[in-house]
């Protein structure tokens, strides 16, 4: 009960989707705050925050909304300076850990829904109707699939098929390199399992 | 290398993120690679599935700079409300109640209740009592990571939990909750919860440090408020009772609370329909019998933005040994007395035009109890506490 965001603003029209670089790392931050100011570390960390959330949801109203609010909660209580400082990998993590929480509420799963397929007939990456509606069907399917996975399973594949280096997803959710392998073979594992289960549901 | 690769390894490897030398095992070895071409079709299937999470965002982005102005603008209210979020927070219990309660803790001891007991047992809640308080001065602390730090090592090296609240368990119905909390959770016979949990209570010891607590206030560019040094080395001790939280509409989960991106989450507009009523038992405090709490109490309103005269004043007027009380920030919300269960409650709204809410809190029979929600009917808040049984 803790929203204090503005209300919905009038989702903007996602025109001329065209292709662009896929900016799914996070800018490495390797000084402390103290010697860096809030203002870099948004202004670098923005766009990637940003993208991450508007492709997860689909709403870029919503993306916008969490994006901000990932930095409000840093710049509330930033991560502490010390070993493993790693202020990109923490707001990737709670930008993460925010659309996951937001996919898995029904009603604003329905949401993201209307505005991800109304984005996708305002912008449509090719003039077939079909095809559109079968991605978004997809999408839909997968967010639902995302929002019943173990939470953590989730966490991991949205970093990685966002774009995150193992080392990146390692040092964001405090783990070793070399456990990104088998964690995230396990979760793609339960993600078709589950995602199998929705397409059979709705047959 | 003889030794075949592990399905991590190989799921690894198809991203590109295996070490040299077992890559060369990998290229060597047809087995290997034979149950790689399993793992691919495997992996693949998610990776369809989660092909938009790599897709191009659009090119209505917000520039960086524009966001930041945005962040600026919105970001005055959000330290408000970060003070204000302490009394509404969802599950109040859970994530606002139990802080509510530390600081009603550290304002609410009685100043002469010298026994002759070294330890006693103080802190009964029988009453709320609020007091608006401008928080602009704590306000532009925020984000000063000096203090934070102060207070973050403060906290660490003078709490010592004796018991940590677990994860909340689900209850099928009162009599359950009831059972597992210790106390008789009331349910409005008239609704149906969508939710009935239940946290396991909390134990912790605050060892008074004047020389750190100074240190924190010198750096807030408050050094004009001196601690006494008569109560450095106090142990103050802190029960909190098992709670039960009991959720109307769709709610937020209160065992997600513990992830730090589902704290303060955006839940409010997630949430429209979610009411929580939350009932706890009055904490216990135990502390030294000679500790001036009142005085104490003083500097800490003082600190959050009263006069000296005012604290002093506000100080005498509330009866400390049973009053549970909550610092408001002024000209965000407003509040009222209000007859609610058979007794006097205390309704906190704050009237806000994108995100009006409310909380309705009183003392019954040893309980406290809150009812929170968004929007601006709080009317149901007293149909449902007037319906308790």
């Amino acid at each position: 009960m803790d929203e204090f965001l503005p209300h919905e603003r009038a989702i903007p029209a996602m025109k001329a989707r065209k292709a662009e670089p896929v900016e799914p790392r996070i800018v490495p931050i390797e000084a402390s705050l103290s010697a860096r100011s809030f203002e870099d570390l948004f202004l670098e960390n923005w766009g990637p925050v940003y993208r991450l959330l508007v492709r997860m949801l689909g709403d870029p109203a919503e993306a916008e909304d969490l994006a901000l609010e990932t930095f409000f909660r840093f710049y509330r209580r930033p991560p502490q300076a010390g070993d493993g400082y790693n202020p990109g990998g923490w707001l990737y993590r709670v930008a993460t850990n925010l659309g996951l929480h937001s996919i898995r509420s029904f009603k604003r799963r329905e949401r993201y829904e209307l505005a991800a397929g109304k984005a996708a007939l305002e912008s449509p990456p090719e003039d077939q109707p079909a095809a559109i509606f079968e991605n978004e069907e997809d999408h839909r399917l997968a967010r639902l699939a995302l929002a019943r996975l173990n939470p953590r399973r989730a966490e991991l594949l949205v970093m990685r098929y966002s774009g995150m280096a193992y080392k990146d997803i390692a040092a964001a959710l405090g783990l070793s390199p070399t456990s990104i392998g088998p964690l995230l073979l396990r979760a793609e594992r339960e993600f078709a399992k589950v995602y199998r289960a929705l397409e059979q549901e709705e047959a | 290398m003889n030794k075949h690769l592990t399905e991590g390894q190989l799921r690894a490897a198809l991203d590109g993120e295996l070490d040299g030398a077992n890559m060369r095992h990998l290229e060597s070895c047809s087995a290997c690679r034979a149950r790689q071409d399993l793992i691919r079709a495997e992996s693949q299937q998610a990776a369809r599935g989660l092909s938009f999470l790599a897709s191009p965002a659009p090119r209505t982005a917000p520039a960086a700079k524009t966001a930041l102005n945005r962040f600026h603008q919105r970001n005055p209210t959000q330290k408000e409300i970060s003070m204000f979020r302490k009394i509404f927070a969802s599950p109040l219990l859970r994530a606002g109640l139990a802080i509510v309660l530390a600081l009603a803790v550290m304002l609410s001891f009685p100043q002469g209740r010298a026994l002759a007991d070294q330890i006693l047992n103080l802190f009964r809640v029988q009453q709320v009592v609020v007091v608006p308080v401008d928080f602009t001065g704590m306000q532009q602390l925020t984000g000063n990571s000096t203090i934070g730090k102060q207070v973050s090592d403060l906290i660490s090296d003078s709490v010592t939990m004796q018991q940590k609240p677990g994860d909340p368990v689900t209850a099928t119905d009162a009599a359950q909750a009831s059972q597992l909390a210790g106390f008789t959770v009331r349910v409005p016979p008239a609704m149906t919860p969508s939710r009935i949990s239940v946290e396991n209570g909390a134990a912790f010891t605050i060892k008074v440090d004047v020389a750190k607590a100074q240190a924190l206030l010198n750096e807030a560019g408050r050094p004009d408020l001196v601690l006494p040094t008569s109560i450095d080395g106090s142990d103050v001790s802190v029960t909190i009772p098992a709670s039960a939280t009991v959720a109307f509409g769709t709610c937020p989960d209160p065992a997600a609370q513990d992830n730090p991106a589902d704290l303060g989450t955006t839940a409010g507009r997630k949430y429209p329909d979610c009411i929580i009523l939350a009932e706890i038992p009055t904490p216990t405090v135990s502390a030294p019998a000679g500790l001036d709490i009142a005085q104490l109490a003083q500097l800490g309103l003082e600190f959050s933005g009263m006069t000296s005269d005012q604290a002093a004043a506000f100080t005498q007027t509330v009866d400390w040994t049973s009053t549970l009380v909550i610092p408001l920030p002024k000209n965000a919300a407003t509040y009222q007395q209000v007859m609610v269960d058979g007794v006097n409650g205390t309704l906190i709204q704050r009237p806000a035009d994108d995100a009006p809410q409310y909380a309705l809190l009183w003392v019954k029979n040893g309980i406290i109890y809150a009812i929170s929600s968004l929007g601006t009917n709080s009317q149901q808040a007293l149909d449902i506490a007037n319906s308790l049984p």
